[in-house]
């Protein structure tokens, strides 16, 4: 074989080690993460034994690892996993490292449909938590719709996405901004706490039916891996003499990542910053192959969501501090550091 | 001879603007034609209307005695590979990388080791293994236009079609990828190659044929010395100048100081 191909599947190897370094390092995270809270405080140990149901753990423990802490955990992983894999995408098929998952406006369509929820009480649903679930949902879902309708005009540039979704933004927040002119202090607040991001809203059961969706869509952005990196290292020209067809592959990039937005959002609020941190730093380990790059950022985004909540929790307890918040104080910085003193994304 | 390419009536506007008229040519295996006119007369949108990134208003385009107008991307760029001038890139990506999406439209998704080998291989035909492992982004603009050229022809297409392959080269480059790409062409047994290029004396050497674009169509087409003849680069270029045998193996053309008015 040529020794040139030999550095190429050597590098693969390192990079493949990298990555599943930084596994195990989000499991073990994980289950201390498990183990820590206001009420009871466990090793790691005792927490996976509690979870492998293999320890007689007291009732009490049993029922804060599986009713609070497990789920929320779960969904740290998952939304974190879910967001930057859309933030991935979606930078790639649209070209542009600025992109993350709320430019499209899914976000702000999320957080029209829960405004009218709290502060009018229109919901789909009977008023309840589940009812801002759903119209929160429910208004994202037509935000995809409209980005399936761009789609299927002709010729529509990856600017005019971003455009349409800046728009979208603006109009959908004016519209929010004059419902909390008119709202109580008690629906500000209620806004206010849903628009932070927060892990501990949805139960057991949500969250695995949320984990069952993501995990769903996932192997369908791997099968696009190809395209993308066309896509993304060479524009439109170039990805056609590739084989791709840029219009259709760009549509059903974001009516996907647009999904997986929008099935995590609905249930945490608006959680934005990991969709656009965790692809970039996954891209300083392992580069822009799509290939690793998607299952990388599904972790690096599951690494940062449990890390920022975990802080969160434990740094001012027994005051939560909501893990939007966190990751973008946190994560900010380090996320400038980390661009700033790479070469790489230097010009 | 046998034919690869055929164009018939081939007609393409932007807006207004009738860019190509009931343009025909034909590309014959094993040959290397090169395209030449003045800027704007219709190079790369022909090249563009060819690999199907543009649509052509009317027209035929037939491959191998094949209408390519219902092939989908993916198989049209096992037959053609279309290299633009240049890319631009927000991404950083290995070279070794970049030059593996010409494998794409072969493989399902798994990299096979004869793959790697395809990309090895090209990346020392084009004396590029040193940069194999370097950020495509961070070369400079001709080091692109080789990884480029590269990746087209790790794809291992039937035709090639180069828009201007030598713009962001050195001389001793510009050269270099000629002579590659002209052996590939002569070399192996189903590929041909049709460049869109400003450098005259470029074409002139390498090229079996050389077709002049003017005005949407075409006004000449044949060998190097049928082509490039004074009244013709008058007409077209508006300049006058002298065109000499050089060795007697191939004909340079000398621009003049005196530029004659157009029209």
């Amino acid at each position: 074989m040529d020794s040139i191909s030999e550095k190429h599947i050597e590098n693969g190897k390192t990079q493949f080690l990298m990555v599943l370094i930084l596994g195990i390092i989000t499991i073990f995270l994980s289950l201390f993460a498990m183990g820590q809270g206001s009420s009871s405080n466990l090793d790691m140990m005792a927490t996976l034994k509690i979870i492998l149901g293999l320890d007689s753990a007291t009732e009490l423990q049993s029922d804060i690892i599986w009713k609070l802490r497990f789920p929320r955990i779960l969904m740290a992983i998952i939304g974190g996993a879910a967001l930057a894999v859309a933030g991935a995408l979606m930078q790639g098929c649209l070209g542009n490292p600025l992109v993350s998952p709320l430019t499209l406006g899914v976000a702000s369509g999320a957080a029209l449909g829960a405004a009218f929820a709290i502060v009018l009480g229109v919901s789909v649903l009977p008023y309840s938590h589940l009812a801002i679930v759903a119209n929160a949902f429910l208004f994202s879902l037509i935000v995809v719709a409209i980005i399936i309708q761009l789609g299927n005009l002709r010729s529509i540039s990856a600017e005019s996405y971003i455009l349409v979704g800046i728009a979208i933004t603006f109009i959908s927040g004016a519209i929010v901004s004059t419902m909390q002119y008119f709202a109580t202090d008690a629906q500000l607040s209620q806004l206010a706490h849903w628009s932070f991001g927060s892990l501990s809203r949805p139960d057991l059961i949500q969250v695995q039916l949320i984990s069952i969706a993501v995990l769903g869509l996932m192997p369908t952005a791997m099968k696009w891996s190809w395209d993308l990196n066309a896509l993304s290292v060479g524009g439109d020209e170039f990805a056609i003499s590739t084989g791709v067809n840029p219009a259709e592959t760009r549509r059903n990039i974001l009516i996907l990542s647009a999904l997986m937005t929008s099935i995590v959002i609905a249930f945490t609020g608006l959680i934005g910053f990991v969709g656009l941190a965790a692809p970039h730093m996954s891209r300083l380990i392992i580069g822009n192959d799509y290939r690793k790059l998607i299952p990388c950022s599904a972790i690096f985004g599951a690494f940062l969501m449990v890390f920022a909540d975990t802080l969160g929790r434990t740094l001012f307890a027994p005051i939560v501090i909501p893990v939007g918040i966190m990751l973008s104080i946190i994560g900010g910085p380090f996320f400038m550091y980390l661009l700033l003193s790479n070469r790489g994304f230097r010009r | 001879m046998t034919k690869i390419l055929e164009v018939r009536d081939l007609n393409f506007s932007w807006g207004d603007n009738h860019v190509l008229k009931n343009l025909n040519l034909d590309v014959q295996k094993n040959e290397l034609v090169s395209i030449i006119g003045i800027n704007g007369a219709g190079k790369s949108t022909l090249l563009k209307c060819l690999n199907r990134i543009l649509k052509p208003d009317l027209g035929k385009i037939r491959m191998w005695d094949k209408d390519l107008s219902n092939f989908d991307p993916l198989n049209l760029s096992k037959l053609i590979s279309y290299v633009p001038q240049s890319i631009r890139s927000n991404f950083s990506m290995d070279v070794f990388d970049v030059v593996l999406l010409g494998r794409r439209p072969h493989i399902n998704w798994r990299i096979a080791e004869d793959d790697r080998e395809k990309v090895s291989q090209t990346l020392r035909y084009l004396e590029l293994e040193d940069f194999a492992f370097r950020k495509f982004d961070r070369l400079s603009g001709g080091e692109r236009q080789q990884v480029i050229i590269a990746k087209a022809i790790s794809q291992d297409p039937d035709l090639f079609l180069f828009d201007e392959p030598t713009s962001d080269l050195d001389l001793r480059n510009q050269i270099e990828i000629m002579k590659k790409i002209r052996k590939l062409v002569e070399n192996d047994s189903s590929k041909s190659a049709l460049i869109a290029i400003h450098d005259i004396n470029i074409a002139a050497r390498f090229s079996d044929r050389i077709l002049l674009l003017h005005e949407g169509e075409i006004l000449a087409s044949g060998a190097p010395n049928e082509v490039l003849t004074v009244e013709n680069i008058a007409q077209v270029f508006g300049v006058t100048c002298d065109v000499q045998l050089w060795n007697g193996e191939y004909i340079r053309v000398i621009v003049e100081d005196e530029i004659k008015q157009t029209k």
